[in-house]
């Protein structure tokens, strides 16, 4: 369940946050710290591979409501 | 309009001389004196006034402002002793940021010309300014910050919050742009793996604000954008007008989603900055606003795994800690039960005891069984099997460490006695916590 691509780089930033809070909080048991540990590791890796993103895109937003790459360093 | 016969008007002697126009015949007998008629004089007076007096500045007080159907502005410009009819055609009016107030000074730049249909001479109105630096535009900025203000559009609460790491940045501006130049590059440089997408629009001149505002209303249509910055780089008051519009205002108001303004200029703020969620200087502060800097974030992450492995050192250990507590508190839910009963029992005992020693030898037999019954019951059951109850005095029983620091005296309940006992302190490889 952790491992959806189209989630996004905000809410797996925001998710790590809650599990970060929830297991430093006191009040959380082993089997769902385990659990959480898991979650986490994977939205930290999610994360990454997002992050590691090099080329901008940038788009052309059409009267259709269709986008087009627009060339931007132009001029 | 005005031809060449309106110069000869006034020429020397020409109205008895009978020259070139044809005058209205009048009457024959003596030479009669030259009759014009009275398009004529308007015409010639026109011609002459706007052939002669150059395009002028004319400073005064503003009264009578209307406007007609056709978007005409009829005013006259007064000062204490006279007063100047002027129109101002819609052409140049439209231009206007805003009417003047009656009663304002102003000052205004065209040409005299009479009407001819009415005789009255007046000034044809190109610009029109106000008072002061700005004077107009600053008239113009307030009133409208003053009716958004009514309508609680420009409310702090209203302000929603910018996404933290938005996957898809809007942008609204010129195509041509160096806004669009500076935004892309900042956030190529922080946060490269975010797609940005622009809807291209005029950002000055006529029509700039209904442009700008259509183009917000179809990228927000569009609902890829988590964040829209709408700018264009410094200019003018004149260039940058278009984000001190109305429509521009409201567009950005109704935006379904956070809107950054960045209107890159000197002059304090513009409308647009007002309604927007955030206000930026330029149009790469907005870039720079918007997106998070991608190295900080990595930063962050690589710290993550580290974090969650000690947090969940950290619920294993309190884990085993409560577990303990939990055996102490099960003991301790034992002994409350089992208490009373227990000292029930000890008084069973001590009477079957008193009992068995004034009875007969007899009945020995059956109050052992008895006894024995009892006892697999009882918690000298237990002792029986080995075990032995640390007590006080006064029968207090020790449980835990805190009742047994070094140096205290007890007794020990054993299976077939009480011993006296000294403790020596807790064993040192026991967690002390």
């Amino acid at each position: 369940m952790t491992d959806k691509d189209e989630t996004s780089l905000e809410a797996r930033l925001r998710r790590l946050d809650e599990i970060l809070a929830k297991m430093e909080s006191d009040d959380v048991a082993l089997e769902e710290a385990l659990k959480l540990f898991e979650e986490g590791v994977g939205h930290v890796r999610a994360a990454e591979r997002v992050l590691s993103a090099a080329e901008l895109r940038v788009e052309e937003l059409l009267a259709s409501g269709e986008t087009r790459p627009l060339e931007s360093g132009e001029e | 309009m005005s031809d060449d016969f309106s110069l000869d008007l006034f020429p020397e002697g020409t109205p008895e001389g009978g020259g070139e126009p044809e005058p209205v015949e009048v009457a024959s007998e003596p030479p009669e004196p030259r009759v014009w008629s009275v398009s004529q004089v308007n015409r010639a007076v026109r011609g002459l006034l706007e052939q002669t007096v150059e395009p002028l500045w004319v400073g005064g007080e503003v009264g009578g402002w209307t406007r007609s159907r056709a978007g005409h502005r009829y005013f006259t410009l007064k000062d204490d002793r006279a007063q100047l009819r002027c129109v101002m055609f819609a052409r140049e009016a439209e231009r206007l940021p805003t009417d003047p107030d009656e009663g304002s000074q102003i000052r205004v730049f065209g040409e005299l010309t009479l009407y001819e249909a009415r005789g009255d001479y007046q000034l044809v109105v190109r610009k029109l300014e106000a008072e002061g630096a700005d004077g107009l535009w600053r008239i113009a900025f307030e009133k409208l910050r003053a009716k958004l203000e009514a309508e609680g559009l420009l409310e702090p609460s209203r302000k929603r919050p910018i996404p933290a790491y938005p996957a898809c940045v809007g942008v609204v501006t010129s195509l041509e742009g160096a806004a669009l130049r500076d935004i892309v590059s900042v956030i190529a440089r922080r946060a490269p793996w975010t797609r940005v997408v622009v809807r291209g629009t005029k950002v000055q001149g006529e029509g700039a604000a209904l442009e700008i505002a259509k183009a917000l209303g179809v990228l927000a249509r569009s609902g890829l954008a988590d964040v829209i910055i709408v700018g264009r780089g410094g200019g003018s008051v004149e260039d940058l007008w278009a984000f001190n519009e109305e429509p521009v205002a409201r567009a950005i108001a109704a935006c379904p989603v956070p809107v950054v303004s960045a209107v890159g200029h000197e002059v304090d703020v513009t409308i647009s900055d007002l309604v927007a969620d955030l206000r930026a200087p330029t149009p790469s502060a907005a870039a720079e606003a918007v997106v998070p800097d991608g190295e900080t974030v990595r930063t962050g992450l690589r710290r993550v795994p580290e974090r969650l492995a000690r947090a969940l050192r950290g619920a294993s250990q309190r884990r085993r800690a409560s577990v303990e507590a939990r055996l102490v508190s099960l003991v301790r839910r034992i002994e409350r039960r089992f208490g009373p009963p227990r000292q029930t029992l000890d008084r069973a005992m001590a009477r079957l005891e008193r009992a068995a020693r004034s009875t007969a030898q007899g009945r020995r037999g059956r109050l052992g069984a008895l006894a024995a019954r009892l006892e697999t019951l009882s918690p000298l059951g237990t002792l029986q099997r080995g075990y032995s109850v640390a007590r006080t005095d006064d029968g207090k029983v020790l449980k835990t460490l805190a009742d047994l620091p070094a140096g205290v005296r007890f007794e020990l309940r054993v299976i077939d006695g009480t011993v006296r006992a000294e403790s020596l302190g807790p064993m040192e490889e026991e967690p002390t916590r």
